[in-house]
């Protein structure tokens, strides 16, 4: 309950006070360019990676991604860049698929 | 791969992990800081990446706590290019010694062209230069420079009237004009002699002509000494008079010479200093700091430095650096009265002909003022006075 809290609070603090979404409630931002690049910065960590597809562990729940030939252009323990073919990006929340 | 550059200057290295747990594996490299990217899968449980020399160090300690393998397979950048240039270091060093041969051959002396001297000229020419250490095979730095050179043989050459001394790339080009001028040709034309200044005569000689004054007979300027025109009266002939006609002249002179004066003269003392010019920037190979003297001379001699047929911007520069002590000179009043006599005839000689002579000297006056003896000197001369003057057809005497 006191998670949800804090988490409320922070909604609304970023919301009355204009403040950028991703540095109050630590939220991947992630850029994409066309197809073939994407940028993930603040995950908390690498859990699979084939040419198909690569999984990262978020703050909350996991980032799946999808595609073809995936190389890891570079990895720093809170970013990532990806490139390669993108065909999806999906967000597993932990209720949805119980992962976690 | 922030800056591929500094990775390439760093070293890099590929490496291959194969096993279980490759992407924990990774995530604890990331998180220690280790720099990768570039990461591939090859197959279920094959992975290769990028990362730096310096982090391929410390992959073994984080490999230990993990089920992984890991093998490098491809190093690349400088350190390694560096490696392999000292396994190869065979080449650089030849690469290097050519060089420096060529260089060394660019700056020596490799051939003396004399020209406008006659053979046996040529001989000492050729002699005196062996003595100065220009010969072919000689490094041109411990030679003179061309006007030393110039100066020197001009010297010790008396049949040399001017040398022309050229430096061109690593051969010494020496243009020679030798002393012995062609004769005058005979003056043909009719002349007279007649005097050049107010004299007394005291000796004569003539050759040709027809004499009009005799000893002791007192001459004016312009005055008609010897006659070109003789024979018949009505039917005159004329010739180029020719002789001399020494007569007695006078001359003023006026000297001051200073009781007590100032010399810098060199006490033998001296340094040597060697050094590199590259540009304007100094280096200096021998002597260093400043002169110990107070007062001093710099004599510098400078030589470049010649690649091939080029010249770099390197100037071998080699400083003599000479001390000087004041010296005072002081005169009694006589030695004074000596000293400006003596003064004034070399004063005098410089303005006279070779063979005229100082019969007599008498001092005017004398006065010795602010420090100074002052005289007033009357010299006698005994000199040629004659000088031709032509004769003009039209109007004959």
């Amino acid at each position: 309950m006191a998670k949800k809290w804090g988490q409320r609070v922070r909604n609304w603090m970023a919301n009355k006070m204009d403040l950028p979404q991703d540095v109050m409630m630590d939220l991947p931002r992630i850029t994409m360019i066309g197809q073939i690049h994407i940028y993930i910065e603040n995950h908390r960590g690498l859990l699979a990676f084939t040419d198909k597809e690569l999984r990262l562990l978020l703050k909350q729940g996991q980032l799946l991604i999808k595609g073809k030939s995936f190389v890891i252009k570079t990895i720093l323990p809170e970013e990532i860049l990806l490139e390669g073919k993108i065909d999806q990006v999906i967000y597993i929340t932990d209720n949805a698929g119980g992962a976690k | 791969m922030k800056n591929q550059w500094i990775e390439f200057l760093y070293g890099r290295v590929t490496v291959k992990v194969t096993g279980r747990g490759l992407e924990r594996f990774l995530n604890v490299l990331t998180r220690n800081g280790l720099h990768i990217w570039n990461v591939k899968r090859h197959g279920t449980e094959t992975i290769t990446f990028k990362m730096r020399l310096q982090d391929a160090l410390k992959i073994r300690r984080f490999a230990r706590n993990s089920q992984c393998r890991i093998s490098f397979l491809q190093r690349s950048g400088a350190p390694f290019l560096l490696k392999r240039l000292l396994k190869n270091s065979g080449f650089m060093l030849g690469a290097a010694a050519f060089l420096l041969l060529i260089l060394f051959l660019s700056n020596m002396i490799w051939g003396i062209e004399i020209k406008g001297a006659k053979p046996d000229t040529e001989y000492q020419i050729r002699k005196e230069l062996d003595k100065m250490g220009v010969k072919i095979g000689q490094v041109q730095f411990l030679v003179d420079n061309v006007e030393g050179i110039q100066r020197k043989l001009t010297n010790n050459i008396n049949s040399l009237t001017w040398v022309g001394v050229e430096l061109k790339g690593t051969t010494y080009h020496l243009q020679v004009v030798e002393k012995n001028e062609p004769k005058k040709p005979e003056q043909l034309s009719p002349q007279n002699l007649i005097a050049k200044k107010k004299a007394i005569i005291v000796k004569t000689y003539v050759e040709t002509g027809q004499k009009v004054v005799d000893i002791n007979d007192h001459v004016e300027k312009g005055q008609l000494l010897v006659s070109g025109v003789y024979g018949q009266e009505g039917k005159p002939e004329l010739t180029a008079a020719k002789g001399e006609i020494w007569g007695e002249t006078w001359y003023k002179s006026h000297v001051e010479l200073p009781l007590v004066s100032n010399f810098k003269v060199y006490n033998g003392k001296e340094e040597e200093k060697h050094s590199l010019l590259f540009g304007n920037i100094h280096l200096p190979i021998w002597g260093f700091g400043k002169p110990e003297f107070k007062n001093y001379e710099t004599e510098t001699d400078e030589h470049k430095v010649h690649f091939l047929k080029w010249e770099l911007p390197i100037t071998y520069v080699h400083k003599t650096i000479r001390e000087q002590e004041d010296f005072q000179r002081s005169y009694s009043n006589q030695e004074a009265e000596q000293k400006a006599i003596e003064l004034a005839k070399k004063q005098i000689k410089s303005q006279l002909d070779d063979d005229a002579k100082i019969k007599d000297e008498k001092i005017l006056q004398k006065a010795i003022e602010n420090g100074k003896v002052i005289l007033d000197i009357h010299f006698k001369i005994i000199e040629n006075i004659a000088v031709g003057q032509p004769i003009s057809k039209e109007t004959p005497e």
